[in-house]
């Protein structure tokens, strides 16, 4: 980029450590003015080595390493890791568990996408919009916290089941919760489509068409506003997504705008799912029952074989190959996320917009760079 | 009870005038730290947070905690800086602001019916006057964009150009327009003549674009492009650290305060309030500082709860709403202002 500078151009880094970024990545910008005619992203300054480190701890222990692969959707990852060894296993989770996990799952989607919202808020300048979502959550967060113990990283799934039993009176801490949230969604949609200013800063800008995206393997709500209507909860459904009611939400103009409506009617669904699941809840065991699986699984062998599982993130398709050598630790275990072809839709996107864009077009992909350097 | 005031103390007013003004400029560096405390407590409002309550009562003396933060942290200054640019470029900052308020009556005082502006100075042209030094705060802030030698802070100089050029002549036009009406560049004289019809009811566009022009020339959100911190982390101040940091800042908030008075003065009657007439009792004589201070009160409150509701904007659509927006309603009210005005002299 150095070399095709002009003398009227400039090159300005934002990051490795920079406000507008969800986790250190570097996004070099060549401007004209304001305006950036060249950018290019450089991954890798939170790489943890996840990959490998899977490889050298017993499947059980994987369960607390995929949690930190990105500390906002810890359930997910868990339970496409738990998924992929499931697979491995032949084995299948008593229908509790797997309405426990559903719960879990939507859970972690509403809290992800809260949090998203606020901080694209926060990107175009809208400080309070931060503190708005951020309190939302935190009632989600501590719903969370009631059924596994723990706000961020939990270790809550096990293979075959889930560590602990829904506790007592969770249903009705919930109702209120979810409906104060329907609520609160209610009002930050308002929000969004009143505000004049909000409009011009988000509507038209980065629009990403559906062909582009689908190139380059984008997925999740940034792919859905480009009116795709992909998502693994139903076009290839795991638990109990089959059998509950619920639409996938989708949006036609590809933009900043259409980015942060979908996030916004995927809370509703999300809500819509919790509400069924905790209608439905059957009662029964956590765990296949005259099996060895339980709460405390000993340190198991799982039969060789190769296996994919992939599981709807709140940002996407999250995906795990797995290749098991018979031995008690995974072989191999390839890690799909979905933020990182996202990424790579951020320069093109920006190229020809201005400084100011840049933000919002990051903000409104509600990146996690922890999980695409993993 | 009415307060027997000597003829003889009339020759001295200037020179009381002259120290209560003093005074109340000092009380308008406290009212700074007011505003900062206020502008936490509001937004924490908004944010439906508590703000700052642990130092002093209702967090009273966060400001004093922060001060000393300042001014005892290291002065850090980049390598390849221009150490006079860098050095100076804050004093400026202030100095410029400070220059406002030479000009500018924080209050009056009537004896026996005659009216005494709290003035340090009174100048005929004192409308054109401040409005002339408060653009002078650019300067400054370019100098701290160019001395400190850094890409972020050169970049919102840039956009505080462009803002800048775009706002101050709606701004200017409508301080025309309202002295235009009034027959005088004088602040006291514009004040003074609105003692029943206010010039937010007589020229409400005119006033409409002042706040909105002034809001931009103060550079509050939605117009703080030069600062906005998501993307070019602090903008023009990025490089700055401790008091040097604090001054700029506190230039800020002079400038808000003064700002708010401005608004206070020239739209929204100054001390005057319909059907109140000052006599000489103690409430005579406290009453129209105290109706100025509260009018201004109510526009720092506006101002200050602006940013915390509203997004930014982008520079380009800054300078399209002043230049295409703004600029025709200003003259639109110069028209309106100069008919109004022969109307009402005729």
């Amino acid at each position: 980029m150095e070399e095709q500078l002009e003398p009227n151009e400039m090159i300005i880094h934002l990051g490795p450590q920079h406000p507008m970024q969800p986790g250190p990545f570097r996004l070099n910008l060549r401007l004209k003015g304001e305006t950036v005619v060249d950018a290019d992203i450089e991954l890798g300054f939170i790489h943890k080595g996840i990959e490998k480190i899977l490889e050298n701890k017993t499947y059980l222990q994987g369960i607390t390493i995929v949690d930190r692969i990105c500390y906002l959707v810890a359930l997910v990852n868990e339970e496409c890791f738990v998924g992929c060894t499931e697979k491995l296993l032949g084995i299948e989770p008593p229908e509790r568990s797997q309405y426990i996990r559903v719960i879990l799952d939507e859970l972690t989607r509403i809290q992800s996408h809260l949090l998203g919202m606020g901080e694209f808020g926060e990107f175009i300048g809208f400080v309070s919009m931060f503190m708005y979502t951020i309190r939302e959550r935190e009632e989600v967060l501590s719903l969370i916290d009631m059924i596994t113990g723990a706000r961020v990283t939990h270790s809550y799934l096990k293979f075959g089941g889930v560590r602990d039993d829904l506790p007592d009176g969770f249903k009705e801490k919930a109702i209120p919760v979810l409906n104060n949230l329907k609520k609160s969604v209610g009002d930050f949609e308002e929000m969004f489509h009143t505000d004049r200013i909000f409009r011009e800063r988000t509507v038209g800008v980065g629009v990403l068409t559906a062909d582009v995206a689908k190139n380059l393997g984008v997925s999740g709500p940034v792919l859905r506003a480009t009116g795709v209507p992909f998502d693994i909860r139903k076009n290839e459904p795991y638990l109990i997504y089959k059998d509950l009611d619920f639409r996938v939400c989708t949006e036609t103009a590809g933009d900043c705008f259409a980015r942060v409506q979908v996030r916004l009617n995927e809370i509703r669904e999300s809500i819509y799912i919790l509400e069924q699941c905790l209608d439905q809840l059957p009662s029964g065991p956590l765990f296949p029952e005259n099996t060895y699986y339980g709460r405390r699984t000993p340190v198991m062998r799982v039969p060789a074989g190769e296996v994919f599982h992939r599981v709807e993130d709140p940002r996407g398709e999250m995906g795990m190959y797995m290749i098991s050598d018979g031995s008690d630790k995974p072989y191999r275990v390839k890690i799909r996320g979905p933020h990182y072809p996202t990424l790579q839709a951020l320069p093109p996107l920006i190229i020809g917009t201005t400084v100011a864009d840049v933000a919002a077009i990051s903000g409104s992909m509600d990146g996690c760079t922890s999980e695409a350097d993993r | 009870m009415a307060i027997v005031i000597p003829e003889s103390i009339i020759p001295l007013i200037p020179w009381i005038r002259g120290i209560i003004g003093l005074l109340l400029i000092g009380i308008i560096f406290i009212g700074a730290m007011g505003a900062v405390w206020l502008e936490r407590k509001l937004s924490a409002d908004i944010q439906t947070r508590m703000g700052p309550c642990r130092v002093g009562k209702y967090g009273l003396l966060q400001l004093v905690a922060d001060a000393i933060k300042l001014f005892t942290k290291e002065d850090l200054k980049p390598l390849n800086a221009d150490s006079l640019l860098f050095n100076n470029a804050n004093i400026f900052m202030l100095g410029s602001v400070f220059l406002m308020l030479v000009a500018l009556p924080v209050g009056a005082v009537f004896i026996n019916g005659v009216e005494y502006p709290l003035a340090v100075t009174q100048m005929d042209i004192s409308v054109l006057y401040i409005e002339a030094v408060s653009a002078l705060s650019i300067f400054g802030i370019f100098m701290v964009a160019y001395g400190s030698n850094n890409k972020y802070s050169l970049l919102g100089a840039f956009r505080n150009f462009a803002r800048m050029v775009g706002y101050e002549v709606p701004l200017g036009i409508t301080v025309i327009s309202v002295a235009a009406m009034t027959g005088s560049l004088n602040i006291v004289d514009i004040s003074s003549a609105q003692g029943l019809h206010w010039n937010i009811f007589l020229q409400p566009i005119g006033c409409f674009v002042f706040f909105v022009s002034l809001m931009a020339d103060m550079g509050r959100l939605p117009f703080d492009q030069n600062e906005s911190e998501e993307e070019l982390i602090a903008g023009w101040i990025t490089e700055y650290c401790g008091m040097r940091f604090g001054l700029g800042f506190f230039a800020e908030y002079i400038h808000m305060i003064l700002g708010s008075f401005l608004v206070a003065l020239l739209f929204l009657g100054g001390w005057n309030l319909p059907g109140f007439i000052a006599n000489n009792s103690v409430l005579g004589l406290i009453a129209p500082t105290g109706f100025l201070l509260i009018k201004a009160t109510f526009v720092l409150l506006v101002i200050i709860g602006l940013r915390w509701a509203v997004p930014r904007f982008r520079i380009d659509q800054v300078v399209d709403l002043s230049w295409k927006k703004l600029l025709p309603l200003a003259l639109l009210n110069l028209v309106w202002a100069v008919g109004l005005g022969l109307y009402l002299g005729a």
